[in-house]
């Protein structure tokens, strides 16, 4: 079995440990059906989320990156989600702005309740990124 | 009896043509707006026109940014190395400048000392070096106080003076000769020719303005190289990047990195610059991690331990770091202000 | 006022600040070794500051020496080198009343990068180069050319908002308005935006495949002033050592955004380049951005919180679900 070519795209997720790790979490326990194609990395808050670890991601060859963290007013620290909200999205725009497809660059608030909506969300950004082309950006030569 | 020879202006093309029988011709070119050495395109000669010198030294052809030492990959057996294909052109390097030619002089020297760089050395092997005297040299060049001059042919295989439609031909060495004797179109140089360039190279040599003052400089720098004070002085405005020393043409020090791809990995090197504080970075300790200990780095190694080792100064006076320097740190005025022995 | 007026006041000022004991040191612009050239001058000798002066020449942006320098310190500052000051202060890198803060008003500075383009000569080839008012006029093998500044100024300059310094404890000279112009760039921002994104992507891949990494874009900028830099860290390795253009872009898209809020458009980065990299296309749109998306103006406000630490409850959300 070419696992590989099944789970294309590649997205790689920042999940934040309170909310959206733990709503990813529920998704599982209650059964619901999302795409494999996202592999995790659980972090202690969305606003941990350098954007050089986004740039770094496409620069490995993932052809999405999903930035997810607590609704707005529901930081576990207070204010770290809206410093994501600022940071990502100036990182959109000027990677877009680079040449990098807007596709690439996700971001959602997944609450640690919102197992259907993870699910819903993976399935979409996935649903997108098949609709464009695998990331070559930075094709080293194999 | 005069045997000296000289080539037209209009006939550069043809006779790039016919040495591109033999080599792979490198003559003064832009990418990006950035000059270097690079391989002729076969056709356009209009390259001769804004050549000055090349803000890539020409030690770039040789000692390159970057370049792939070997790859490896893992496969049933085990470990496979893979050395990286060898360089079999043979350069011939059109128009360099004598600074240039004598910088890698200074190169060889530092790659073969001890252990012989096989990177480098195979580039530089059998390579034909055509130098062409300056006429119109930069205001930061100060060759003519490194020991060479406008028109120095030390280094180079065949030397070329520009009278005006022509070049005059020289040739220094038996490589040069050979080259020379094959190559056709060439035409006889007459008397006045030989005056003319004579005339040329008094000239250029009287353009270049900057002096500096380089005896026992090595003993001066030896004796200050406690002197804190004066090297924190000098060392002010440095940001400790690296165009001075990236763009030297004697500067030789690279950093070693692997890198992995999908399904293999390769080992590349890469130029590094003492003026990094990263450069000298250890486990507790940065023996050069203020600024003015790399400063005082950069100058007593070019200045003092170069000569103390191969006898001569590893500066040529090209002025590329003067010229490219953010914010005009200048390596003569800092020779200069180094304090007498007392 | 003329230059030399100003020049006159400033050494004044800068002898009686060191001389009445309120600063330790003086950072200011003398006459550099190559024509037309200005480099930066760091003392702490009072007879030093007879060196001082100004001109359309005085490039660098000096801040960048602040948060090296021990003890208190008098500053020379154009409109964008007060900006970058001010991030300093707003940032905690330096204390407001650590530095004096000597403020020019600066009416655009002339780059030669763009003259020798124009003229087909290296600036050294140049006889004379002086800017009277609207006008910059180049004297060459003694004959006189006129350009218009909206063809020699540097681009930052022409689209320059704040001329006149935004603080400052001594302003020399009158505050001026900005010029207010078109850039006259080969490929602009909005070619940039014109083009196919594929296409744009390619431009930068190109552009950074002569970058040789010698970091004088980072290291000459006032608002990269982490003590180690992501791209030296090895452990983990984000950005190969080796300048790959895969790795040279990954660099400096990731040092734009760092800056983001910081970067005052001082236009230094390009500037510095050897390699002619236009890297003010990148870092002005990012200070576009950061202005449509946050109104936010680096620099513009020391009592400010830093753009990227702040946040109000209600801002652009439409790109996250």
């Amino acid at each position: 079995m070419n696992q590989e070519s099944e789970r294309k795209p590649r997205i790689l997720g920042f999940l934040c440990r309170w909310c959206s790790y733990a709503g990813a979490d529920l998704a599982g326990t209650s059964r619901k059906k999302y795409p494999a194609n996202i592999e995790v990395i659980r972090v202690p808050c969305s606003g941990r989320v350098d954007p050089l670890f986004v740039i770094k991601a496409l620069r490995l060859g993932f052809d999405g990156v999903l930035v997810s963290g607590c609704h707005p007013g529901d930081c576990h620290y207070q204010t770290g989600n809206y410093r994501t909200r600022r940071r990502m999205a100036i990182t959109k725009k000027f990677l877009e702005y680079v040449g990098v497809e807007p596709e690439r660059i996700q971001a959602s608030w997944v609450s640690a309740s919102e197992g259907g909506k993870f699910a819903e969300v993976v399935t979409k950004i996935t649903k997108e990124l098949k609709e464009i082309e695998p990331n070559r950006l930075f094709d080293d030569e194999e | 009896m005069s045997t000296s020879k000289k080539i037209s202006k209009k006939d550069i093309g043809k006779i790039l043509s016919q040495w591109s029988q033999e080599f792979t011709v490198l003559v003064p070119s832009k990418e990006g707006n950035v000059s270097k050495m690079a391989r002729w395109d076969g056709k356009d000669t209009r390259f001769m026109d804004s050549h000055r010198n090349t803000v890539h030294p020409v030690k770039a052809n040789f000692f390159p940014p970057m370049e792939e030492m070997f790859s490896f990959q893992k496969n049933k057996e085990g470990y496979h190395i893979e050395p990286a294909p060898p360089d079999e052109h043979k350069l011939l390097i059109f128009a360099i400048r004598p600074c240039d030619a004598n910088a890698l002089a200074i190169l060889d020297m530092a790659f073969k000392d001890g252990y012989e760089d096989p990177y480098y050395l195979s580039r530089r092997k059998d390579t034909v070096l055509i130098g062409l005297g300056c006429t119109n040299p930069y205001d930061s060049c100060f060759c003519t106080s490194m020991g060479g001059s406008p028109s120095d042919s030390t280094n180079v295989d065949i030397m070329l003076t520009d009278i005006g439609n022509e070049f005059l031909i020289e040739e220094i060495s038996e490589a040069g000769k050979e080259l020379v004797a094959k190559t056709e179109d060439l035409q006889e140089a007459k008397k006045a020719d030989e005056a003319k360039a004579k005339k040329v190279k008094e000239t250029s040599y009287d353009k270049v303005t900057r002096k500096i003052d380089t005896r026992d400089i090595d003993k001066k720098l030896l004796a200050c190289f406690e002197n804190k004070d004066y090297w924190e002085k000098v060392s002010a405005k440095c940001i400790s990047c690296g165009i001075c020393t990236f763009l030297c043409p004697t500067c030789y020090c690279f950093d070693i990195n692997d890198d992995s791809f999908k399904k293999r990995g390769a080992r590349f090197r890469s130029w590094d610059s003492c003026a990094f504080p990263v450069y000298t970075r250890m486990p507790m300790e940065n023996p050069r991690g203020e600024k003015w200990r790399r400063v005082r780095q950069k100058v007593c190694h070019k200045f003092e331990f170069f000569p103390m080792n191969f006898g001569s100064i590893a500066c040529v006076g090209c002025g590329r770091c003067i010229r490219l320097c953010p914010v005009n740190w200048d390596i003569t005025q800092t020779i200069e202000s180094v304090p007498e022995i007392t | 006022m003329k230059n030399s007026e100003i020049e006159q006041r400033l050494r004044q000022e800068a002898k009686a600040l060191l001389e009445q004991g309120k600063v330790d040191c003086i950072i200011g612009y003398e006459t550099g070794s190559l024509k037309f050239t200005t480099t930066p001058l760091i003392t702490r000798n009072k007879d030093d500051v007879e060196r001082l002066i100004v001109s359309p020449f005085i490039v660098n942006n000096l801040s960048v020496y602040l948060t090296e320098i021990k003890g208190k310190v008098g500053i020379i500052a154009k409109g964008c080198d007060s900006r970058s000051i001010v991030n300093l202060i707003q940032d905690n890198k330096i204390a407001r009343e650590d530095v004096v803060i000597m403020g020019i008003p600066c009416p655009g500075l002339i780059d030669l990068n763009k003259i020798e383009l124009s003229l087909g000569k290296d600036r050294d080839e140049l006889d004379n180069v002086t800017r009277d008012n609207d006008r910059v006029v180049i004297t060459i093998d003694g004959k006189e050319k006129d350009f218009p500044i909206t063809e020699v100024l540097f681009d930052n300059c022409l689209e320059c908002e704040f001329p006149t310094p935004r603080e400052y404890d001594v302003l020399l000279g009158e505050p001026c308005a900005p010029v207010k112009s078109e850039v006259s760039k080969k490929t602009s921002i909005k070619e940039l935006e014109a083009m196919p994104r594929g296409e744009r992507w390619n431009y930068w891949k190109e552009e950074f495949s002569r970058c040789i990494r010698c970091y004088a874009c980072r290291n000459v900028c006032p608002a990269c002033f982490c003590q180690r830099c992501f791209v030296e860290e090895s452990e983990p390795q984000w950005v190969s050592p080796t300048p790959k253009w895969q790795d040279n872009l990954m660099f400096q898209v990731t040092r734009n955004i760092h800056v983001a809020g910081r970067c005052t458009d001082c236009g230094e980065c390009e500037r510095a380049c050897p390699m002619n990299i236009p890297l003010r296309s990148l870092t002005k749109k990012m200070y576009d951005i950061v202005d449509e998306q946050f109104h936010y103006k680096a620099g513009t406000d020391k009592n400010a919180s830093p753009l990227l630490t702040a946040y109000e409850a209600a801002e652009v959300e439409d790109f996250i679900r």
